[in-house]
C-alpha cells in the first residue's frame, strides 16, 4: 500500500486518501440507502443461511461491505492512473502513456 | 502571477506539511450572522430528538422498524422516491444560492463550518486568544501547558460524544437510548456508530477544519462552475488598496503614493482557511466574510471609508452594473419552484395506501361456460400506522364479476398483502381485445384512504 501511495506521486498525499476512502464512503452511503430501501434485510435473512444480526446489524454490515467494494474500485482506478514507468539506460524517466 | 507559476505554487502548497491555522476572533455584521446561524442550526440538531410529537419523537428515522417519522408524517421504504426528490431539491437550492450569493452554504450553514466554529469557541475559552494559543503551542511541554491542552481535549471529547449520542438519537428513540446508555445496554452497532460519529466530529472540527473544505469537499471543487460576474464574492478592491503600506496615523506626508491598505494583515489573521484575500479570489475562500468585518473595523480606526474588502460582485468591482435577475438565476428559480410545489403537492395528497395490479403472466384469458376470465394479483401496501380492513370493487365492463379467494382484506400497518383476483365478464360485453378495468380500494373505516388502479382486461379477438 505504501509503495502504491508513493507511486501516485502526482496526486498529493491528502488527495490519495480522499480519492480512495472518502469518496467511496459517500458512494457507499448512497448505495446502502438505495439497496436497503428496496430490500428488507429481514426478508433476506429468511432466505439465506446467515448469522442473525438484526436489521441494524444488517444495515451496518451492508454499508461496510459496500464501502469495501467502492473503495477497492477507487483504489484500482488510482492504480490504473499511475504513469507507466519505462526504464531507459541509466535514467528512469516517467512516460505518460495515454 | 502567471499561470505556470500559479500552478507551481499550488503544487508546492499541496506538498507542504500542513501548518496549523490560528484564526483571530472577529466581530461585526457577518460574524453576528454566522453566530446566529451556528446557534440556530446546532440548537435544532441537538434539540429535535428531544421534542415529542403525537406521543413519539418528532423526527425519528426508525431504521430497525423501517419507518421514518417526520413530525406528523410517516414514511415507508415505498416512499423512497420522495427522498430522491428531496435530495434533488437540496442540490438545486444549493446551485441557486451559489449563483446568487456565492458560497453562502460554506460560510454559514455547512456542518463543517458550524462545528468548527463551536470547537474554536471552546478552544478560545480554554487557550485564550490567537496570540496566547500560538505562544502556548510554541512553548515547551510544562504542567501548565499539559493542563490547558488536557482541559481543551476533555471538553472537545465530551462534546463530540454528546454529538454522537444525539446522532444515534435520530435512529433510536432518545428516551430508550438514554436509559440504555445509563445501564450500558446499548447494542454493539449503535455503540459503534455513536463513537464513529463522535470521532468524526472530534477529528473534523478539532483538527481537520479547513482541510476538509480544501481537500475533501466535492462541492468546493465544482462550486465555481455556478459563478458568473454577478455572483456575490468576497473581494479586495485592488484599485483602492494598492500600493499597500504601513503608515503613521494622521501622517499625510508618509501616506503619499500609498493606497488605502495599511497592510495590517488582519484579513490574513482572521481567515479560517489561512489565505490572503488581497491575492484575489481563491478556491480556498469559503465566503465567510471574516476579512470584510475586520477590515471595516480597521478602516474605521484609521479614518478611511469601509469597504476595502467587501462582499460584492465582480461587475460592481469593475464599475459595471450588477444584475440580480439574469437567465441563469431565472432558470434555477423556475426549476426550484417547480420542484418545491410538486414535492409539497405529492406529500400533501399522498395517501398511506398503495395498490399495484399485476396481471397473471401464464395465460392471457380463459373461457369458462361463455364467460371470459382474467386473473390478477393485487399488491396492497398499508403505509398507515394502524391496520385496516378494505373494500375492493371493480368497474369498466358491463356486468363484470369479481371473485376473491378471501372474504376480508385486512392489511396490518406497514405490511404488503397479495390478493389473487379473478374477473369474469360475458363474452358479448367485450368489443375490443383489450379493455380497461378500474380497481378501487378503500378502507372501511376511513373513506379518505382510497386508491384507484387501472389494468387491462384481455379477451378473444372480436
Amino acid at each position: 500500500m505504501k509503495k502504491l501511495v508513493d507511486d501516485i506521486s502526482p496526486i498529493p498525499e491528502p488527495y490519495q486518501f480522499i480519492s480512495i476512502l472518502w469518496l467511496s464512503f459517500l458512494m457507499a452511503g448512497v448505495a446502502t440507502g438505495v439497496f436497503f430501501s428496496a430490500i428488507d434485510p429481514m426478508e433476506l435473512e429468511a432466505c439465506v443461511d446467515f448469522p442473525e444480526v438484526g436489521r441494524m446489524g444488517a444495515y451496518s454490515v451492508g454499508f461496510l461491505l459496500f464501502w469495501l467494494l467502492t473503495a477497492s474500485s477507487s483504489l484500482l482506478s488510482c492504480y490504473f492512473l499511475l504513469p507507466r514507468k519505462r526504464k531507459t539506460s541509466g535514467d528512469d524517466t516517467t512516460v505518460n502513456q495515454t | 502571477m502567471n499561470a505556470p507559476q500559479n500552478d507551481a505554487a499550488i503544487k508546492q502548497s499541496l506538498f507542504e506539511k500542513h501548518q496549523k491555522i490560528y484564526p483571530r476572533e472577529v466581530h461585526g455584521k457577518f460574524a453576528q450572522l454566522r453566530i446566529l446561524s451556528v446557534i440556530s442550526l446546532l440548537g435544532l440538531f441537538y434539540a429535535l430528538p428531544w421534542i415529542p410529537w403525537d406521543g413519539r419523537q418528532s423526527v425519528l428515522f426508525d431504521l430497525p422498524a423501517r419507518k421514518f417519522y417526520v413530525f406528523g408524517l410517516t414514511f415507508w421504504p415505498q416512499d423512497f422516491l420522495l427522498l430522491t426528490f428531496l435530495l434533488m431539491l437540496a442540490a438545486l437550492s444549493l446551485f441557486f444560492f451559489t449563483t446568487l450569493a456565492g458560497r453562502l452554504w460554506c460560510g454559514y450553514a455547512c456542518p463543517q463550518t458550524v462545528w468548527t466554529e463551536i470547537f474554536m469557541w471552546m478552544e478560545r475559552m480554554v487557550e485564550g486568544d490567537r496570540i496566547k494559543a500560538m505562544r502556548l503551542d510554541q512553548s515547551p511541554m510544562s504542567f501548565k501547558k499539559f493542563r490547558i491542552k488536557a482541559t481543551k481535549h476533555a471538553i472537545w471529547i465530551i462534546f463530540s460524544l454528546h454529538t454522537g449520542v444525539t446522532f444515534i438519537g435520530y435512529f433510536t428513540p432518545m428516551s430508550e437510548l438514554t436509559s440504555k446508555i445509563m445501564t450500558l445496554e446499548l447494542g454493539p452497532w449503535a455503540t459503534f456508530w455513536m463513537f464513529f460519529y463522535g470521532f468524526a466530529t472530534y477529528g473534523n472540527a478539532g483538527f481537520m477544519r479547513e482541510q476538509v473544505c480544501k481537500y475533501m469537499c466535492p462541492y468546493a471543487r465544482f462550486q465555481s462552475a455556478m459563478f458568473d460576474s454577478d455572483t456575490m464574492i468576497v473581494s479586495y478592491d485592488k484599485e483602492r488598496g494598492e500600493p499597500r503600506g504601513q503608515r503613521r496615523f494622521g501622517d499625510e506626508e508618509k501616506r503619499k503614493g500609498l493606497g488605502d491598505c495599511v497592510n495590517c494583515t488582519m484579513c490574513v489573521q482572521v481567515c479560517p482557511t489561512g489565505i490572503d484575500i488581497r491575492d484575489g479570489l481563491q478556491y480556498e475562500c469559503i465566503g465567510c466574510s471574516a476579512c470584510v468585518d475586520v477590515c471595516n473595523d480597521v478602516m474605521k480606526k484609521v479614518g478611511y471609508d469601509p469597504g476595502l474588502i467587501s462582499y460584492t460582485t465582480q461587475n460592481l468591482l469593475d464599475g459595471k452594473p450588477t444584475k440580480i435577475i439574469r437567465p441563469r438565476v431565472i432558470v434555477y428559480a423556475c426549476i426550484l419552484l417547480g420542484l418545491i410545489s410538486s414535492f409539497i403537492y405529492t406529500v400533501a395528497t399522498r395517501t398511506p395506501l398503495e395498490l399495484d395490479v399485476i396481471r397473471d403472466r401464464n395465460q392471457l384469458y380463459r373461457e369458462t361456460r361463455g364467460l371470459i376470465e382474467n386473473v390478477y394479483t393485487l399488491k396492497i401496501i398499508n403505509m398507515d400506522d394502524e391496520a385496516h380492513s378494505y373494500d375492493l370493487s371493480v368497474s369498466g365492463i358491463r356486468d363484470i364479476r369479481m371473485q376473491l379467494e378471501q372474504e376480508d382484506i385486512i392489511v396490518k400497518s406497514g405490511k404488503v398483502l397479495d390478493v389473487p383476483v379473478r374477473l369474469l365478464v360475458e363474452e358479448d360485453a367485450l368489443t375490443k381485445r383489450s379493455t380497461e378495468v378500474v380497481f378501487s380500494l378503500f378502507a372501511k373505516d376511513n373513506q379518505k384512504l382510497a386508491e384507484v388502479e387501472r389494468a387491462k382486461f384481455i379477451g378473444p379477438l372480436p
